[in-house]
C-alpha cells in the first residue's frame, strides 16, 4: 500500500484529522512523524540557513525523520483561507523550500490553497493533489467531503468540549485521554485562569514550548487555548481590535487574545517563535491592548533554540505570582 | 494640511515636486541618519525588520517637524509591510502625536489609490492638475534614475574616486530644484555629459556583481550601508534591476494591462520556487537563476528576519546555476566595518575566481 507522511509540525495541529481523513478515503496509508525531540530540531537546524525561524527548523527536522518511512511527503502551501487574507511566507515556500534543503526526501505532494484564486482553483487543487492516488474525480470529491466533515467535527469537539488539538487528536485516532494533571506544586494560592495564545505549532509542540501548558496545570492553573473558542468569538475580538484580519492565521493570536483579554482569564500568555513576521507585530497590537485596559495581565513568551527551560519556569513562576497578587488583593478589597 | 512621507532613497523627490505643483505643504523629515534609526528602533517592537524601525523614525521625526497628515505604504498580501500602518499609528498616538496615518496602496490598484490620495490631500484638486502634478513627478523619478544607471557604470572606472559620487549628489539637488520640464531635462542631460566625460580608467574591465533582494534595503542606501558606493569604490560594476521608475512606470501603467516586467524573473526562478512567496523572494530567486552566467557574483541584501528573504536565501543555496551569493542581512545592530570587511573578502574571492578562469581559458588557447 503506498504510504504518505505527514510531518508532525506547523499547520499538523490544525488539520491533521482532515488530511488523513482524505488520504485515507483515497487508500493510502497515512504515517506521521514522531513527536519532536532534541534530535529533531538539531537536524533541521543543519539544513536550513540559521536565520530561519524555530519552527521551520523543527518541521525540516521532521521531513528528515520521515525520508525512508514513505512514498511520499504532504507538504500544503496555504496562502489564504478567507478573502484578502494572506499568509507568512514560510507557509508559501514551504514545498519549495524543503525540496532545496531536503534534496533526498521522497516525493513532495503538494497544495495551494487560496480562496482569492476562486473556487475553481480550490476544486482544481483538490483534485490535483487526489490524482496522485485515484484518477477518479467523483472518488475524490467523496474524498475532499469526508475530510472537509472530519474537520468540522474536530473544531466542533474542540470548541464545545474544550479540548487542545493534542486531545482532540488522541480522541479521534481512538487512544486513550491522559489522566488530568494533578496539580503537584502546592497550591496554597487560589486557582488561576490562564489562557495561552499563539499558533498552535507552538502552543502544541511539548519539546519547543518546555511543556508550558502541562507544567501550567501542575501549578494548578486552569488553562485555555485558541481552539477552544467558536469562529465568531474570535471573528469578533479581530474586528475590534484592527479590523480586517490581514494574516490567515491572525484569528488565533489577536483573535483568541483580544477575547481573553476581555473574558473570563486572570492572564494572557502569548507564545511566538524568535523572528516570526506575523508575531511580531499582532503580539504587539496585543501587548498595547493589554497596557490600554490594565485588567488582565500579558505576558510574550519569545522562543528560539537558545531560549533555556529555566528562563521560561522563571517567567511563568513570576507570572503566576503576580496573579495570585492582584486576585488576593481584590479579596481583600471586598471583604 | 502639513503632509510627509519616509524616505526611501530618493522617493522624496517626486512626492516634493507633486505637492509643490497642487499647493500642499511637504514637510520632508530630515535625510536618514543614526538618529532616526536609534529613534525608530527606540519606539518599534523588538522583533521588527528594517524598514519598520527606519520608516517609523522619519515619521517620528517628520510629526516632530510639524507634519500631520503622514502616507506610508500599505496594502495586500505582500509581507508584514501591510500591517506596518495599523502599529505605526498606535505608536505615533501613544506617543502623543495627532497624525493621521493614511496608506497608499502598492499592491492592488496602485494607481487609483495613489490618486485618490492625492486628492484627499489636496483637498479636491481638480483631476488634471493632480494628473499633471504625478506626471511632472514621475519624470523628475525617472530622471534621477537615469543619471543613477550611469553612476553605476563609471563609479567603478573613474580614475579619481569619488568624481561620480560628487556629481550625483549636485545632480540630485538639481533635480529637486528643477521646477519645469525644460529644466529638468537640461539638468539631467548636462550631468550625464558630464559623467561621461570624467576620465576613466581605460584598462580595467571591472567584476559585475548584481545586487538583488528586498526593495527597501535595495533602495535605502543608509540601511545598506552605501552598499552600491563601497563596491563601486572597490572597482566593482553594481548591476540591479530594481529601480523605482521601472516599478511605478510598470506597476502603475502597464500592469493592468497584463505586461509584467517581472515575468522572465519568475520564469526563470520557477524550477526552484513556483509562487510569490510575498515580499521579494521569488525575484530574488529568479535573479540568481537568470544572471548565473553573465555576472560573476550576487551580492543578496536582506532586512534580518525578512521572511521571504529568508526563504529566497535556503533555495537560492542549492539551485544548479552556481554563482557566488553573499547574503547581507541589515539591522540595527550591524556594524558597517563588519560589512566592509565581508564585502572585501567576497571581491577578493571573485576576482581570484575570474582570474582562474582566463588562466584555464589562455591555457586552453594555447
Amino acid at each position: 500500500m503506498t504510504t504518505i507522511g505527514i510531518p508532525r509540525a506547523l499547520l499538523y495541529y490544525q488539520y491533521y484529522p482532515m488530511w488523513k481523513t482524505f488520504f485515507e478515503h483515497l487508500g493510502v496509508e497515512v504515517v506521521t512523524s514522531e513527536p519532536t525531540s532534541r534530535n529533531t530540531l538539531a537536524k533541521g537546524s543543519t539544513r536550513v540557513v540559521a536565520d530561519t525561524c524555530l519552527p521551520v527548523k523543527v518541521f525540516v527536522g521532521h521531513v528528515l525523520s520521515l525520508v525512508d518511512k514513505c512514498d511520499y511527503i504532504f507538504i500544503p502551501a496555504i496562502r489564504s483561507l478567507k478573502s484578502r487574507t494572506y499568509n507568512c511566507a514560510k507557509f508559501l515556500g514551504l514545498p519549495d523550500m524543503t525540496r532545496a534543503v531536503v534534496p533526498e526526501s521522497p516525493p513532495i505532494l503538494e497544495i495551494e490553497i487560496d480562496v482569492n484564486r476562486g473556487k475553481r482553483y480550490l476544486y482544481q487543487s483538490i483534485y490535483g493533489l487526489g490524482r496522485h492516488f485515484n484518477w477518479n474525480p467523483l472518488r475524490v470529491r467523496e474524498a475532499a467531503t469526508a475530510a472537509m466533515e472530519a474537520f468540522i467535527s474536530y473544531r466542533g469537539l474542540m470548541s464545545e468540549s474544550r479540548l487542545t488539538p493534542l486531545q482532540a487528536i488522541d480522541d479521534i485516532t481512538g487512544i486513550p485521554r491522559r489522566e488530568p494533571v494533578e496539580p503537584s506544586i502546592a497550591p496554597t494560592t487560589p486557582s488561576a485562569t490562564i489562557a495561552v495564545i499563539g499558533h498552535a505549532y507552538l502552543l502544541y509542540d511539548e519539546h519547543v514550548n518546555y511543556e508550558l501548558i502541562h507544567r501550567l496545570e501542575q501549578y494548578g492553573a486552569r488553562v485555555l487555548t485558541p481552539e477552544m473558542l467558536t469562529e465568531h468569538e474570535r471573528e469578533a475580538a479581530v474586528a475590534r481590535l484592527v479590523g480586517r484580519a490581514y494574516w490567515t492565521y491572525e484569528e488565533d493570536v489577536v483573535g483568541a487574545g483580544g477575547h481573553y483579554l476581555q473574558n473570563e482569564v486572570d492572564g494572557v500568555i502569548g507564545i511566538m517563535a524568535f523572528g516570526c513576521g506575523p508575531d511580531s507585530l499582532m503580539m504587539e497590537i496585543l501587548r498595547r491592548e493589554a497596557g490600554n485596559q490594565q485588567t488582565t495581565a500579558f505576558m510574550c513568551i519569545t522562543l528560539e533554540e537558545h531560549t533555556s527551560e529555566t528562563g521560561v519556569i522563571t517567567r511563568l513562576e513570576a507570572f503566576l505570582d503576580m496573579i495570585h497578587r492582584r486576585k488576593r488583593r481584590r479579596v481583600a478589597l471586598c471583604v | 494640511m502639513r503632509v510627509s512621507t519616509p524616505h526611501m532613497g530618493h522617493v522624496y523627490i517626486p512626492f516634493k515636486a507633486i505637492f509643490k505643483r497642487l499647493g500642499v505643504e511637504f514637510i520632508m523629515p530630515p535625510i536618514n541618519t543614526q538618529r532616526t534609526l536609534s529613534l525608530g528602533a527606540r519606539y518599534s517592537p523588538e522583533g521588527l525588520c528594517i524598514p519598520f524601525k527606519m520608516t517609523l523614525g522619519n515619521l517620528i521625526e517628520a510629526a516632530d517637524m510639524g507634519a500631520n497628515t503622514l502616507l506610508i505604504p500599505g496594502g495586500d498580501g505582500i509581507c508584514r509591510l501591510g500591517y506596518y500602518g495599523k502599529v505605526q499609528e498606535q505608536v505615533l498616538h501613544n506617543l502623543g502625536y495627532d497624525t493621521e496615518v493614511i496608506q497608499i496602496g502598492v499592491s492592488e490598484q496602485k494607481f487609483r489609490s495613489l490618486m485618490s490620495i492625492i486628492r484627499k490631500v489636496s483637498g479636491d484638486a481638480p483631476w488634471y492638475r493632480i494628473i499633471s502634478a504625478i506626471r511632472f513627478g514621475l519624470s523628475k523619478l525617472a530622471s534621477v534614475d537615469r543619471v543613477e544607471r550611469v553612476v553605476q557604470k563609471v563609479r567603478p572606472v573613474e580614475l579619481v574616486k569619488g568624481t561620480a559620487n560628487q556629481l550625483y549628489s549636485h545632480a540630485i539637488s538639481a533635480i529637486d530644484k528643477a521646477d519645469d520640464y525644460d529644466t529638468l531635462k537640461r539638468v539631467e542631460v548636462d550631468y550625464i555629459n558630464q559623467l561621461e566625460r570624467v576620465p576613466r580608467d581605460k584598462q580595467v574591465q571591472p567584476l559585475i556583481v548584481g545586487i538583488t533582494g528586498e526593495f527597501y534595503v535595495l533602495l535605502e542606501p543608509f540601511s545598506s550601508f552605501d552598499i552600491e558606493q563601497e563596491l563601486g569604490r572597490m572597482g566593482v560594476e553594481v548591476r540591479r534591476s530594481t529601480f523605482v521608475s521601472e516599478w511605478t512606470k510598470f506597476s502603475f501603467f502597464l500592469n493592468p494591462f497584463g505586461i509584467n516586467e517581472k515575468k522572465r524573473i519568475h520564469r526563470a526562478a520557477r524550477p526552484y520556487l513556483k509562487r510569490d512567496i510575498g515580499g521579494d523572494g521569488w525575484e530574488s530567486v529568479g535573479e540568481k537563476v537568470l544572471h548565473a552566467e553573465e555576472y560573476d557574483g550576487i551580492v543578496h541584501l536582506a532586512p534580518f528576519t525578512c521572511m521571504p528573504e529568508i526563504i529566497a536565501q535556503n533555495i537560492m543555496l542549492s539551485t544548479r546555476e552556481k554563482i557566488p551569493v553573499l547574503t547581507v542581512l541589515c539591522d540595527e545592530q550591524i556594524a558597517k566595518a563588519g560589512v566592509l570587511t565581508r564585502l572585501e573578502a567576497f571581491v577578493d574571492l571573485l576576482i581570484r575566481k575570474r582570474r582562474a578562469h582566463s588562466g584555464r581559458a589562455q591555457g586552453a588557447a594555447a
